[in-house]
Order: structure tokens, then sequence, then C-alpha cells
């Protein structure tokens, strides 16, 4: 399956065949797991550029040595190439034996920078340094080390492109320590799955104004201009504007922390409701944005909101709770 | 805020820089004596001021300052050396390029480019030295270089340096058996290519010409000259009398100064005849073996007189001048080992007058005109010569003549002056007014310069020959006899020749202040300790070459091993190596951390109760977990679980792991799942 978030540049012709053949023999070999102990069996290992620079640095000093018979020359030749050798194995087990878990994603917006949180748990008695997360292709770098026995948590910021519930991209893990001279990574396709919005319009036009209630005349339309009824406390599906600012100071400094509201005739017998038609736009997921930015606008407002999409409807409510279930529905809708 | 408290708190980049910048002297340092002094000095001036720039965070030089900087350094290494191509110039540039780039240096970014920098520094000091101390110096540098990269690739918050230093030396610990089977078993082979001309210009020991107060600079000289361990039984030397190593050999005078035949001409006297010395040997050959400190001459010294030809390493071929001189076919730049056989009794050099012997009686006209004088009264003519030659040693030996290091400067008549006047000087005045007023008495004669007598290492038992171990005698021809040995300073001063430590070091401050304190015999064992440690250094790694790396593979039980057998050693020690490691891959994934099989059995045992667990919780987390799920029933778990987890993490003394093993089992673990709630 491609990965719709994090897809790589396109290719032509049998090259791009073939890189979507190695891509798909690849996932084959990676389960997908939130979970990934890091073993022999999924790292990977290979020199860097420093690492063929160090290679052609050893051989310059070989035949120094060799044309000007210098034992000592091999000797640090020889040194030298013991260490190379020696931190391939340390820049292996750097990685080797590492757990990686991906804490559950929380909902992101398209094409806004969220944050997956990789928590990496090391049992050895070592310090793991310089361990490197990011998403694969990316060359945006999560570094963190980890403390003998300890965990870390390193941070991975990704963008999501279209909305929808998406497996979560796949991710790299790598560290080029001790030497930089060889590079030891890991590919990690996690199971979780992110929720991702719709990408809210900005700017986006004011909300669309409230409907009469079913049964009420439609005189009734033009609102917020009644006269005032007298005042009872704030609750759920009132607009800012009935509330009585002046009346909440004064009961905030009293620490009560209650709001008060107009209580007109009007509000009541009026709700808001964003409906798909409403939103004046041909284009779906055009539309779909323009939804998104006014549930967030209502949300801000504390307003009371209902969502009408093709072939669902979520009544008027508000709140946390509410404006999830919206956003949820215009994500998969 | 104190300098130590204000290092502690230095930022890291800046504390990066000063130890790169340490690091960077390190590699520099072994270099210092053998640069010229003003690149020397610039290069530490240019550390210092980054150093103090990092310190106080200022502003790194411009461009322009930079370009300035490289453009004089490339002048004065022009100027210096008319080159800046050449061995000398290109080790000098390279040097001021390291220096210069600190001033640009970024400490993470630039690590890389001191690394690679840096090991070529340290290779360039080998040209110079390969003693033991320079092996020192080059394993810290080696270690500096390392931790620096180390620490460049910890970019995580600023660890310490000691972390790094630590990661680099456990990396060079286990590179060292890497080092051990490449160096012993890594086929040698020849150079690849010639030398650098520039390589062979003399630096130290002999010289091709012999001139006054050359000889008196390497009197003085402590440093050692060649090895010998000789194949007698018990390694005994004969004696020093007879102990005299062969250098070149001085023919042409102008009156101050002697040389050796030109080259040229002393080559067509190789190639033209098969034994151009015309040497006979008589007696038993004394076996023995000569490692040789590098002299940057072909010569190699023997024993008067080796008539086979030296054994030396691949890459090195020995010929033997018409005047008995033993050349290699290039320069001795390292330590250098062979074995040789000379016979102590011989005779060489044409039996009969020729025109060949022509050179060896020309002196320059109208100088010394007074030792021709005293030719003509001790050797008459048709007088013997061997009468002659008498005569001259005894009017050595008893005319007043002294041996002295410190002779003065001679004038133009040095013959005279030394016969007449002064009646005093060492071993190259006598040996030269000796040889012209044999010349003035018409009997052929020549300088031979070389090494006379050494001394016992007590500790290694090595026999020891050092600078101030240099001499230079005569040979005078007779007829029918060939050139005969004459040392003239045998008669001035007897105690030159055949005496050990003849010749006391001049001590320095340092010795000085030592004596007070140490007697005397122990710094002298100490020494002896100190070179015999050198010593075994040259044995051992220096010389190493195919020749004993064969020796090693015949011992290990191969018969006639070549090369091709070295690859396979190599190559086997690979294969070995190869599955050493998938053995130890393989014996890691089975095993596992005993605590880690500890909190899998609690884990598998919460599955089957109906908690699945990820597995990367930690034991306080699933205790919770299990509380949480199954209330009461799981304390007893819980408990075991916090246990667990005191016994990885507790600072203080925790619960036996081997308790909590037996524990697992017996613990009530929650059976069933739950009603849920």
């Amino acid at each position: 399956m491609p990965d719709a978030l994090a897809a790589p540049p396109a290719r032509h012709g049998t090259r791009a065949a073939l890189a979507a053949r190695w891509q798909r023999w690849w996932n084959a070999r990676l389960p997908r797991t939130d979970t990934l102990a890091l073993t022999q069996r999924n790292l990977y290992i290979l020199p860097t550029a420093a690492g063929w620079m160090l290679a052609l640095t050893l051989l310059v000093l070989l035949v120094a040595s060799i044309n000007f018979q210098l034992n000592l020359g091999y000797l640090l030749t020889f040194l030298l190439a013991g260490s190379a050798a020696a931190s391939i194995h340390v820049c292996h087990a750097t990685l080797r034996g590492l757990t990686l878990h991906l804490l559950p994603p929380e909902p992101q917006f398209a094409g806004s920078a969220a944050l997956l949180e990789v928590r990496l748990h090391s049992q050895r008695r070592r310090p793991r340094r310089a361990i490197a997360v990011a998403l694969r292709g990316s060359e945006h770098w999560a570094l963190a080390d980890v403390p003998a026995g300890g965990e870390a948590t390193v941070q991975v910021a990704f963008t999501p492109q279209r909305r929808g519930l998406h497996a979560v991209p796949m991710l790299t893990a790598q560290t080029l320590f001790p030497l930089g001279a060889f590079r030891v990574w890991t590919l990690w396709r996690p199971a979780a799955e992110v929720l991702v919005y719709p990408q809210p319009e900005q700017p986006a036009p004011p909300l669309p104004p409230g409907e009469p209630l079913a049964g009420s005349g439609a005189a009734a339309l033009q609102h917020g201009g009644g006269e005032l009824d007298g005042v009872r406390a704030w609750r759920q599906g009132d607009t800012l504007r009935q509330v009585v600012w002046k009346k909440a100071a004064r009961t905030w400094a009293s620490g009560a922390g209650e709001l008060v509201s107009r209580d007109t005739q009007h509000s009541q017998r009026h709700e808001l409701w964003l409906d798909t038609a409403a939103t004046g736009l041909a284009d779906p997921e055009a539309r779909l944005s323009r939804l998104a930015s006014w549930v967030l606008q209502a949300d801000r407002l504390g307003l009371a909101y209902g969502l009408r999409l093709p072939g669902r409807q979520i009544a008027p409510a508000s709140g946390a709770g509410h404006r999830r279930a919206c956003l949820e529905a215009l994500a998969l809708c | 805020m104190s300098l130590r408290a204000r290092a502690a708190a230095l930022p890291r980049e800046t504390r990066d820089t000063l130890f790169l910048l340490l690091v960077i002297a390190l590699c520099i340092a072994p270099l210092a004596p053998h640069l010229p002094a003003w690149a020397s000095a610039l290069a530490l001036l240019l550390l210092l001021w980054r150093g103090a720039l990092a310190w106080r965070a200022g502003q790194l030089p411009g461009r322009w300052v930079r370009g300035l900087l490289l453009a004089s350094v490339a002048a004065l290494t022009f100027l210096r050396f008319r080159t800046i191509v050449g061995y000398e110039a290109g080790v000098t540039f390279i040097v001021m390029l390291l220096a210069l780039k600190t001033l640009e240096l970024r400490a993470r970014r630039d690590a890389m480019v001191i690394f690679f920098l840096g090991f070529f520094t340290l290779v360039a000091s080998f040209f110079f030295s390969q003693a033991l101390p320079t092996a020192l110096a080059t394993l810290l540098g080696l270690l500096g270089l390392l931790t620096a990269l180390v620490n460049a690739h910890m970019p995580v918050g600023r660890p310490p340096l000691a972390d790094a230093l630590a990661t680099a030396a456990r990396m060079a610990l286990a590179g060292a058996p890497v080092m051990v089977a490449l160096f012993a078993f890594f086929p040698r082979i020849a150079p690849l290519w010639g030398l650098p001309s520039d390589m062979a210009t003399g630096r130290s020991g002999l010289s091709a010409q012999m001139r006054v107060g050359s000889i008196a600079q390497l009197a003085l000289d402590d440093g050692i000259a060649l090895r010998v361990r000789f194949g007698t039984p018990g390694g005994q030397p004969p004696p020093q009398s007879e102990l005299y190593f062969r250098g070149p050999v001085l023919t042409a005078f102008d009156g101050r100064e002697w040389l050796a035949l030109s080259q040229p001409e002393a080559q067509a006297f190789v190639w033209a005849r098969a034994t151009p010395a015309q040497l006979q040997v008589q007696g038993p050959a004394l076996p023995y073996e000569v490692t040789l400190e590098p002299n940057y001459r072909p010569w190699l010294l023997v024993l008067d007189a080796a008539q086979q030809p030296p054994e030396l390493p691949e890459g090195f071929r020995a010929l033997m001048t018409p005047e008995l001189q033993w050349l290699a076919s290039r320069p001795i730049t390292s330590v250098l080992r062979y074995q040789a056989s000379s016979h102590l009794q011989f005779s060489h050099g044409p039996r009969e007058d020729s025109r060949a012997l022509r050179p060896y009686l020309q002196l320059p006209a109208s100088l010394n005109p007074r030792t021709l004088e005293l030719a003509r009264q001790l050797h008459p003519s048709g007088g013997e010569p061997q009468a002659f030659i008498d005569a001259a040693l005894a009017r050595l030996k008893t005319g007043g003549y002294r041996y002295t290091l410190e002779p003065g400067v001679y004038g133009e008549h040095t013959a005279d002056e030394f016969w007449f006047d002064r009646k005093e000087g060492f071993c190259e005045h006598i040996a030269s007014a000796f040889a012209v007023l044999m010349r003035a008495g018409g009997v052929p004669a020549r300088i031979v310069t070389g090494y006379q007598g050494g001394q016992m290492n007590g500790v290694d038992g090595y026999w020891t020959v050092r600078q101030s171990d240099a001499h230079a005698w005569t040979e005078v021809w007779l007829e029918g006899r060939g050139w005969l040995r004459v040392d003239p300073t045998a008669s001035v001063s007897p105690d030159r020749i055949g005496l050990p430590l003849r010749l006391a070091p001049a001590r320095g401050a340092l010795g000085n202040a030592m004596a007070g304190v140490v007697s005397p015999g122990v710094l002298l064992h100490l020494r002896a300790l100190w070179e015999a440690t050198n010593n075994r250094w040259n044995q051992w790694v220096l010389n190493y070459t195919q020749q004993q790396q064969l020796n090693l593979l015949e011992r290990l039980g191969l018969k006639a091993p070549d090369w091709q057998d070295l690859v396979r050693v190599l190559g086997g020690l690979t294969a070995l190596a190869a599955v050493l490691g998938m053995a130890y891959a393989a014996w890691q994934r089975q095993r596992r951390d005993p605590w880690e099989r500890l909190l899998i059995g609690a884990r598998q045992r919460l599955a089957r109760a109906g908690l699945e667990l990820a597995p990367h919780l930690p034991p306080r987390a699933m205790a919770e977990q299990a509380r949480q799920r199954f209330g009461e029933t799981a304390e007893p778990a819980a408990r075991w679980l916090m246990q667990l987890e005191r016994a990885r993490y507790a600072p203080q003394p925790a619960p036996d792991l081997a308790l909590l093993r037996r524990q697992l089992p017996r613990l009530p673990w929650p059976k069933s799942p739950p009603a849920r709630r």
C-alpha cells in the first residue's frame, strides 16, 4: 500500500515501476507495529560519504607506509582501520536492542504541522547517543540521547496533506554515532492511524445565519435585534451577543464564574446549522474546508451548531466533544 | 568566577573548539622541531589566537585576513624551500594549512576535516622519527582525533568530553587486535615508486666530507647510530680496538676539506670491476646483526671488512665501493636491520702500483710547506715506507701531541699547525695531518670515517654505537700489501681507542639537576633501560620486515612460506573473525537480560488473565494497570512488579533477582478475566 502521506517523489517509466515493486517488497517485509524492538533483522548499515572518505584516507596512509617503508605508519593505519571496524559494531549496537514506541497520535488538521511522539526505551547499561528519528524521506531529524536503562521521547513533525484516516507515515530511526563513518538505520511502519481533519479555510467567510426552529415564522430570521426580556444563567447554545458582558465581569470578579445571557425569544427560536449547501462552493473538498473553518469559529464563539453533510446530520450542540464529532465527520465523509 | 568554573561553564561550541585546538597542537607537536622556526612559531601563534577568540567568544577574522595569511605562508614556504611541492615544503605547508584552518573553524562541522588532515600530519612526522616517543605521541594524537570526532557525533546537550574519550578509547582498544593481526600478516611490499630526492639530504650522522669541527659536533651527540648483536657465543664482542665500522672514505683534499671521490667516478669503479676492492680475508668470519638508525644516506655500516653483502630486507640491494664501503641502493630513511659477517683480518686494494693510486697522492700545492719538509726528513728517498710510517707514529706518540675536543680554529696550513704549532686536536685533525704527511712522503693515503668502539647495554645485551663514537682514521698503501689501516689517534691518545666511555657526554641542565639527586650509576642504568626499551621497539616493530613475517609463519608450522601464504593467513583470520562475529550475534539474539525475562513472564501471565500490555511498559505501569483492572486480587503481583522495578532502578542494593525468579510462578496471579466495570 503506497503511503499517501509521505509519498516519494514521482518517477517515470520502468524506474518508477521498479521503485514501486521495491517499495511493495519492503512493505511486505515490514509488518505494521506501534512498538518496534530493533534487532539485527531490522537494522541496516552502510558507510556514509565520510566513511568513504575515511577509506580513502586509510588507503593513502597505507600507500605512504608502503612507499616510505614506515612500520609505524603501518601501525597507525591498521589501528585506525581497527578502530573504524570497531566503530561499525558501536554504531550498530547504538540502535540494536532499542525499543521504539509510538504514542497514539492526536487527530490533526491537513496542511498544518503536527507532532508524532516516539518513546525510545533502552535497557542497556550505557547511554545510547545521537538517535535521530524522522519521517522517511525527510531530513528533519529529531535527535535524542537515551539514558542508560531509561527512556527518551522525540517528537517528529509531519504535515498531513489530505483529510481522512491515514496510517502513520513510515518512520526512520538512524544514528551516525560514533564516527559518522557509518549510518545504521531502521524503517518502521507504525500500526497507529492518524485522523486528519480537513484543512480549515483561511480566511473563511462569516458564519451562516441561524435558521428558524421548525414551526416558527420566517420573519424571525433577523436575529439579535430583539429587546431585552431579562437575564438568565448562560446555557449551551447562547450566542456571544446574548452574553451580558458587564454583568459577566462582575460575577467573575466575585468568583462565581458564571456567564449571564439575555433571555430573548429570538435566540430560542433560531439555531445554527452548518450545511454543505450553505457554503456556496462547488468543489467538495473546498466545502469541507469551509465547514471545518466554520466549526472552529462556532466553537470559538461558544455557539451551539449542527452539521449537515450529504447523508449525515449531527444535531446542534456545543463543547469539545461535539466539535470533535463534527470534525471527525468532516474528515471521514 | 575562577578559571576552572569558567571552563566548566563554557558553551559547548567553545569547549569543543578549545579541545580541537588542543588536538591539533598534539598532532603538530612532533613535527615542530623539524619545521622552519617561523612555521612552528606561526602555528603556535595561530592556535593561541584562535583559542583566545574562542575563550572570549570573539569575532573570527574575515576572509581578507585569512587570505592574506595564506598568501604570506605560501610565500614564506616558497622563499625557504624554493618550491612548494617538495617534501619538506609540503609538510610545512600542510601544518600551516591545518593551523590556518582553525581560523574558520566551527567545532562540530569541521571535526571531520581536522580528523583527516590530522592523520596526514601524524604520518608526516614519521618521516623524521619513528622512535618510541613519537609512537606514544602519535597514539595520543590518534585518541585525541577520535575523541574529537566522537564528540562531534554527540549532538544532544553538552555531554562531558570524558564520555567521548571513553568511547574512543574503547574503539581503539577493540581495534588493537585488528592492528596486531594486520601488522603481523599484511604482506610487506617494496616501495611502489621512487622516493623524492630531497629525502636523501643528510640530517645526522657522518657526512660525505670532513671539515674541521664536523666530527667534534658528532662527538657531542649522544644519539644512537647503530646497535649490534654479535653472533659469537654469548654475544661477546671482539676487542674494542678491533671494532671499526666503516663509513665513507675520503680521498680528495683541498687543504681544509676532505671529500669522497665524486659519485660518478665511484660508480664507474663499481660497475667496471667484479671485486673492485680486491678484498682477501683471513681467519674466521664474525657474524652479527646490525640495527642501523636512519642516516638518510645509502651508507651501510659494517665492521671492517665484510666480504659478503649484508642481508638486506626486500627492496634494498647492497653494493661495495672500490674503497670497501658498503652502500645500499637507496638512502636509509628508517631503522634498518641487516645481517652481516666480517673478517677482522683482511687485506685489500691493489698489490701493484698503478695509475689508480694517483688520487691518493694528490696534495694542494703551496700548502703545508713545513709538513712537506718533515716528510723529506722522515722519509729520505730510497727509505722503507714502513719505517716512514713508524717514524711518523713515533713522533705522534712522543712529540707532546695532545688529544682534545676543543682544539680551536685552525688556519690555512692545517697540517703544519698540527705538527708544529698547536700539537693538539682530535681524530680528524690527527688523521688529516697524518694523511698529508704520508702523501708528502710519497705514500698513498686516505681518510676513512666511521664509528669506532661502542658500549654494551647491560639490560638487553646489545652493543650500542653512538654518534659520539664517530671516528676518522687513515689507510696507507704499501707495495705488495695493499691498503693498511693506521689509526694515528691511537698514538696520540691510546685511551681514545679501546676503552669504553671515552667521552663523557655533556650533561644538560636537567642532567645536572638529576645528578645531584640520583647517583651516576643509577642514571646510567636508567639510560640503559630506556635504550633497551627503544631497542625492543626497533627490533620488534620498526624492523618487522617480510623476512620476519615469513619466519613467523614458519614458526606457526608452514613449510617454505611465501607472501601468498601471508594473504591466506589474513584471509583465514578475517573469515574466523566473521564466524566469531556471527556466532556472537546469534548468541545475542538468543540471550535476553534475566530481568527482561522476568518482565516478559509477568506480562504473559497478565495476558493470560486478559490484560494485554504493551511490551514497552515499565513494571510500575504494569502494576498500576493490573491494580486498576483486577483490584485487590492483583495486589501481590503488583507488589512483585514494584520489587522488580527496584531490582533494576533502585540506587540502593535492591531485591535479589533470584528471589524474584522463585516467586514468579508461586504468586497468586489474577486467573480469569474479571467482569468489566
